[in-house]
């Protein structure tokens, strides 16, 4: 069961790769916006919150045991702009369950690139990590987070209200989530649909 | 919070703490293979029921989270012990409660499990001032679905095999309901009409 990816993971445009020191500017050139962070558990982030995550996630690569993490930078890989991060956490190695997330930089949005690097991190998790069922989470007025889900042909599990406080107020909560043998059945198909979008 | 008063009387019922008296009565159902076949604490055989009643007996209130009061349902007429149902308070900021409950099946399909739910909702909002009670279902339990359905419960969640239980995939159903949606007893719950929205 333990994780050690071998980096880069490159897909058509993108290179996923754990963070380096380097990061610290890419990643607060998104993480500052407060329309990034709505709808996160965090704030919008100072340059020195962002060196210290940068520096968590050096360290974030491999999936051994439960709660362990893997959060990946997200290069275009013809500029090499940071476009975003995807995370992808080991929640239970017994059942083998894990949980999907992604921050994207909005500057880059609507070209697909969040599409493709939720897909690399699925195929990741269900192929090398083995692993039985991925979820997602996001907050229910997220749609460009929960839109992508049911891109990634993930099933609508959860719709809490009222289960928890998020930023002072009363969440409303959707969890996404797909088996693997539901992501192997439909590779075959995925990759024309893909690019098109709605 | 004014304090807590026992017994509650229902219609049928009377809800009051586990006595150990009560070990006869629940040594009757407790142990079933039929009761404990949808459980998250298992009771393996009779030898195990002294030791659950022992837990259920310390379950008299909810004075900080983590908290489970659990209460025996006893017929009114002949005092015989029916079932329990327990209420069990997760989370404090946000005002969050779990029920669960258990029938012997001797006394089931004559709608006590919903009576003294009822009266545990109720005393869940109006005097613990729970936000939300939710209730979790293994997805073949069509009695206990039905009667969370029955009793103004909106499925939240569906899970499929997010979880390993008794050591096959679970299959989870989580039903909820808030403050706002409980409907009282029927003695306070009705307005006159005209004041009625929908």
């Amino acid at each position: 069961m333990p994780l050690y990816p071998d980096y880069p993971i490159a897909t058509d445009r993108l290179t996923l790769r754990p963070f380096t020191r380097g990061d610290v500017d890419a990643v607060y050139a998104y993480r500052r916006r407060e329309d990034v962070a709505r709808y996160l558990f965090d704030v919008a982030l100072s340059r020195e919150e962002c060196a210290l995550a940068v520096q968590q996630r050096i360290g974030q690569v491999a999936l051994e045991g439960d709660g362990d993490k893997i959060i990946l930078a997200v290069d275009l890989t013809k500029t090499g702009s940071v476009v975003g991060e995807v995370s992808l956490i080991l929640r239970s190695a017994d059942a083998r369950q894990a949980e999907v997330g992604w921050i994207f930089d909005p500057e880059y949005q609507g070209q697909g690139y969040a599409t493709e690097a939720a897909t690399a991190i699925l195929d990741l998790a269900f192929g090398a990590g083995d692993i039985h069922r991925v979820a997602a989470r996001c907050d229910t007025r997220n749609d460009a987070s929960w839109r992508l889900m049911e891109r990634l042909g993930m099933r609508r599990e959860a719709h809490f209200r009222e289960h928890a406080l998020f930023k002072g107020a009363w969440d409303e909560e959707y969890i996404y989530a797909m088996l693997r043998r539901e992501w192997l059945g439909r590779e075959s198909s995925f990759s024309a649909p893909l690019r098109a979008g709605p | 919070m004014t304090s807590l008063i026992l017994p509650i009387q229902t219609d049928r019922l009377t809800l009051r703490t586990f006595e150990r008296s009560d070990i006869e009565g629940l040594m009757a159902y407790h142990a079933l293979p039929s009761v404990q076949r949808y459980v998250f604490s298992r009771t393996r055989d009779r030898s195990e029921v002294p030791d659950a009643l022992n837990v259920m007996r310390g379950h008299v209130s909810l004075q900080r989270p983590g908290d489970t009061l659990t209460l025996a349902a006893v017929r009114r007429g002949d005092q015989a012990l029916i079932g329990h149902v327990a209420l069990h308070w997760s989370d404090a900021t946000a005002g969050q409660g779990e029920v669960r409950f258990v029938v012997n099946p001797v006394h089931a399909g004559q709608g006590y499990a919903g009576e003294a739910l009822g009266a545990l909702f109720d005393l869940a909002f109006d005097h613990f001032r729970i936000h939300r009670v939710f209730a979790r279902s293994d997805g073949r339990n069509h009695h206990s679905i039905k009667l969370m359905q029955q009793l103004g419960m909106r499925l939240e969640a569906h899970y499929r095999e997010h979880a390993l239980f008794q050591g096959e995939w679970d299959e989870e159903l989580h039903f909820a309901i808030l403050d706002r949606e409980w409907q009282r007893s029927t003695k306070v719950k009705d307005l006159p009409v005209r004041n009625r929205v929908a």
